[in-house]
């Protein structure tokens, strides 16, 4: 009894698994008439892009169908992570990466650019009846900041590389919990997501202070340098949908202030 | 590879060794006394003693130290300082690191101390009880001196365990040692200076704690 039970579960298993592989391998397109473009993500940065079940969603997302739409090519999202996505993208293995990626300088002597499809801003996040109108305001205080983001930066540029307020959480909404919490008196972060997230949480209160000696970030969408014919393709898909409101809309939809 | 930038965050380093330390102090401290508290209990014949012991035992044990500690940080310490002082602040993530780390070693020393007084022959108890004492005074004086000395090897695994553990607080921010590492090799996009640091100062302590302190209790204890 007891070992043919073993074996029925080895083989349920194994016809399991067989199942599992031929399902996933008939998933895959087998013609190559129309190119399908690879566009990697880090789906770890809500609004902006998440993931939801085994989806990819997001704000950059919905630009990114609403491109392909306007310029009529088709595409796949993999989500990547932040690091390979670089890697992949200089090495082709990926067409493009639209995953909130600031155009900076630095950035553009290895990989080309389209034009931004979003403005960036740090926002600093406190209490609502707060005396604190600008980032100096915090000196010796806590503040929450996700590391190594844009609002990090510039929290150490004020107050110093190894200020000992600063807490680094693995991601924002820790710090926006936090501060919820009473634990950090401000969260610095980007507009989108900290509206985002801020807005979730309801019944409390807070407001929402732009200081306005931080310089505004534009994303944009990253491809390898060179390839100017996807380069070509994804900004006139962008001005389409720029021209004719579609891209505030999607903008509307996820960020209501 | 730039090394440079440990001198450059020695701040956040040195920051971090002292909270490590501090940690892991609290958290052997705390937790040998809970565990010992719940390992009676567990071999208590009281059941409303033994139940809530092992279950205790249980959940500890069978969660992921990751998960309690986004649990007591997130959830439970706020709901704590809601329900019973709502006009101040939870305290900050170094007190939720204390807790976690105490509530979760005491889990598994309860085991080691249980099974450490369990490998003691019935009879020393019985021997004890025969020459007058009360149960707790056996326990007390003839069967945790010896059970102790059996328990050490055992419980310096524990210790090392829980000062490598304590790197987990990291994803609450608190500022040990694994929070210094992750923070600058994130900001700075070096790997292996941050990392390496790191391990190797964790491999200084668990060093420490192993060769110097837990031999030192061995030889202080040998009842050979």
């Amino acid at each position: 009894m007891k070992k043919n039970w073993w074996k029925t579960l080895t083989f349920a298993l194994s016809i399991g698994l067989l199942l599992a592989g031929c399902s996933v391998g008939g998933d895959k397109p087998t013609s190559s008439g129309d190119k399908v473009y690879v566009i990697g993500t880090d789906a770890a940065y809500p609004p902006f892009e998440k993931m939801e079940a085994d989806k990819i969603t997001g704000f950059d997302i919905d630009v990114m169908q609403a491109i392909a739409d306007a310029a009529g090519f088709k595409f796949e999202v993999r989500n990547t992570g932040w690091d390979p996505l670089f890697d992949g993208v200089e090495k082709g293995t990926v067409d493009a990466g639209i995953s909130s990626i600031t155009i900076t300088d630095e950035r553009k002597q290895k990989y080309d650019f389209t034009e931004p499809y979003f403005e960036a801003n740090q926002l600093i996040l406190v209490g609502a009846d707060s005396p604190v109108g600008a980032l100096t305001d915090l000196q010796g205080k806590k503040i929450g900041v996700q590391s190594a983001t844009t609002g990090e930066t510039v929290v150490k540029k004020a107050f110093g590389d190894t200020y000992e307020g600063i807490k680094g959480y693995e991601d924002t909404p820790s710090a926006v919990d936090d501060f919820f919490n009473g634990r950090v008196e401000a969260v610095v972060a980007d507009n989108g997501v900290l509206s985002y997230f801020a807005g979730k949480i309801e019944g409390k209160q807070y407001k929402l202070i732009k200081d306005n000696s931080f310089a505004p970030e534009h994303y944009g969408i990253m491809v390898q340098k060179g390839n100017t014919e996807f380069l070509t393709k994804l900004n006139q898909g962008l001005k389409i949908i720029k021209e004719n409101g579609k891209l505030q809309e999607i903008h509307d939809k996820y960020f209501k202030q | 590879m730039d090394w440079s930038v440990i001198y450059e965050y020695r701040e956040l380093f040195i920051r971090g060794i002292f909270y490590t330390i501090a940690l892991t102090a609290v958290g052997i401290g705390c937790g040998t006394i809970l565990g010992l508290f719940f390992s009676l209990g567990k071999m208590s014949g009281n059941p409303f003693l033994r139940i809530p012991a092992a279950v205790y035992v249980e959940v500890f044990r069978g969660t992921p130290m990751f998960v309690q500690i986004l649990l007591i940080h997130f959830a439970v310490i706020p709901s704590i300082w809601d329900v019973f002082m709502p006009e101040q602040a939870p305290p900050s993530a170094l007190f939720s690191g204390f807790v976690a780390l105490s509530l979760n070693a005491a889990a598994y020393i309860a085991e080691i101390f249980r099974a450490g007084i369990q490998s003691i022959d019935p009879g020393q108890m019985e021997a004890a009880r025969s020459l007058g004492m009360t149960k707790g005074q056996a326990m007390r004086l003839v069967m945790i001196p010896q059970a102790f000395t059996r328990m050490l090897p055992a419980l310096g695994n524990e210790f090392i365990s829980l000062l490598k553990d304590s790197s987990l607080l990291a994803v609450i921010a608190t500022p040990e040692l694994g929070y210094a590492a992750l923070s600058v090799a994130k900001n700075t996009f070096e790997r292996y200076p941050p990392y390496m640091t790191s391990a190797a100062i964790y491999l200084i302590m668990t060093l420490f704690l192993s060769r110097v302190v837990v031999r030192g209790l061995e030889k202080r204890f040998s009842s050979r």
